[in-house]
């Protein structure tokens, strides 16, 4: 059989094409269900800790997001604590390179933010990805809010009381996009059909 | 490639030392740039180079003897893309938190000139066993010169290893180690006290 004819280099490809798709469609069935489950795991660890919830130990994260009422569709989550209830919201805002998404959660009060939580940017590693540390996430715990909008500041020293947290240095535009996705979901968290979604997810609680 | 010393032990040396793929060979440098900001990410990182340069090695040798000459470029591509897909599926489904950070660089091993550089240099004209050992230790080449640049980076850049404090609190991490840059610098040294510590034994540089 002649191995250069165009006949033989056809049916080799689609031997060796068939074969390599089938073996990695079978590896691929084998593990989604564990894919998927990583994926929702990773997703409702970023809410509780954007709660303040201890996620340090990942076989509690499900026993603890059963205690979150969620509307996925509208990425709201509320959570009764033991004094108050947290109310958190996704979002998804322009960074410097890419979007930043995460969670953002405030006390019933809306005037006390409880904390932030990222799942996703593209900001510079070592600069703008220097929101992922624990430093700068912490400074929003607590913060007051109440007169609506926080500030991301690099120039003036951070002021919980004020609504102000100190930016990253040498990554001004990443405390910028900061501060501007969280003012834009706080002005959302004061609309009043926001507040009233969250009273219905609270009473609804059936799915939670 | 009929002259090549195809003894284990000569490969060994060959691949590790006088003929390694990142300072001798200047292949595989985009992540070389890219993941060595952290040590363990460059660790599974190079794992999965090894493991996917022995196997794609090994599958090459397997299939040779069948193969029409001029679709042998893209099938070595097909057999490459097979194991970097099962690596990548394999992070995403035990590792999750590390395919997270290794983000689209799992898929780019598939470039990684290293893996098709041994293929067609040495497993389309030897048996599969010594192909897989070839690429094998042509990974561990690869290892070896990304480990100790990720470990000067992780060091300067975060005063940690493995993410474990190393560093005194009051030392100022170096933000230059962390951004991709300073690997040129880093490689560059490597390179030099590579061949220099090569000339001096006399070996052709």
């Amino acid at each position: 059989m002649n191995k250069q004819s165009t006949l033989y280099t056809i049916v080799f490809i689609f031997i060796v094409s068939f074969s390599f798709v089938f073996l990695l469609s079978m590896t691929n069935q084998v593990t989604i269900e564990r894919v998927e489950l990583n994926q929702i795991i990773a997703r409702q660890r970023a809410v509780l800790a954007s709660m303040g919830v201890d996620v340090s130990d990942p076989g509690r994260i499900q026993e603890e997001f059963d205690r979150v009422f969620a509307d996925e569709n509208a990425g709201l989550f509320a959570r009764r604590g033991d004094d108050r209830v947290i109310y958190a919201m996704e979002f998804v805002g322009a960074g410097l390179w890419g979007p930043i998404a995460g969670f953002i959660a405030v006390a019933d009060d809306f005037d006390t933010m409880v904390g932030i939580e990222f799942v996703d940017d593209n900001e510079t590693p070592g600069l703008g990805g220097r929101i992922n540390e624990p430093w700068f996430k912490e400074q929003f715990q607590g913060l007051n809010i109440s007169n609506g909008r926080i500030t991301v500041s690099v120039m003036e020293p951070a002021d919980p009381s004020a609504g102000r947290v100190d930016g990253v240095t040498g990554a001004t535009r990443t405390s910028d996009a900061i501060e501007a996705i969280v003012n834009a979901k706080l002005s959302a968290f004061r609309s009043e059909e926001t507040r009233e979604q969250f009273r219905d997810l609270l009473e609804s609680g059936g799915d939670a | 490639m009929s002259d090549v010393d195809t003894r284990p032990g000569a490969i060994l040396k060959n691949n590790l030392w006088t003929s390694n793929p990142i300072f001798m060979q200047v292949l595989g440098i985009c992540s070389a740039l890219a993941v060595t900001n952290l040590l363990t990410n460059t660790a599974i990182m190079t794992i999965g180079v090894t493991l996917v340069t022995g196997f794609s090695s090994m599958t090459v040798s397997l299939l040779k003897g069948f193969m029409p000459r001029k679709v042998r470029m893209m099938v070595q591509t097909l057999i490459i893309a097979f194991y970097v897909i099962i690596v990548d599926i394999a992070l995403k489904a035990y590792l999750p938190e590390i395919s997270r950070n290794l983000g689209p660089y799992v898929g780019l091993i598939i470039t990684n000139c290293i893996i098709m550089g041994r293929a067609e240099a040495f497993a389309q004209s030897n048996g599969p066993v010594i192909s897989f050992w070839d690429g094998v230790t042509s990974g561990l080449g690869y290892m070896g010169v990304l480990m100790l640049i990720a470990f000067v980076r992780e060091l300067l850049g975060f005063g940690t290893l493995f993410g474990f404090q190393i560093l005194p609190e009051s030392f100022i991490p170096w933000t230059i180690m962390v951004v991709p840059p300073s690997a040129f610098f880093l490689l560059g040294f490597v390179i030099w006290a590579g061949k220099s510590a090569m000339n001096r034994k006399g070996a052709p540089a």
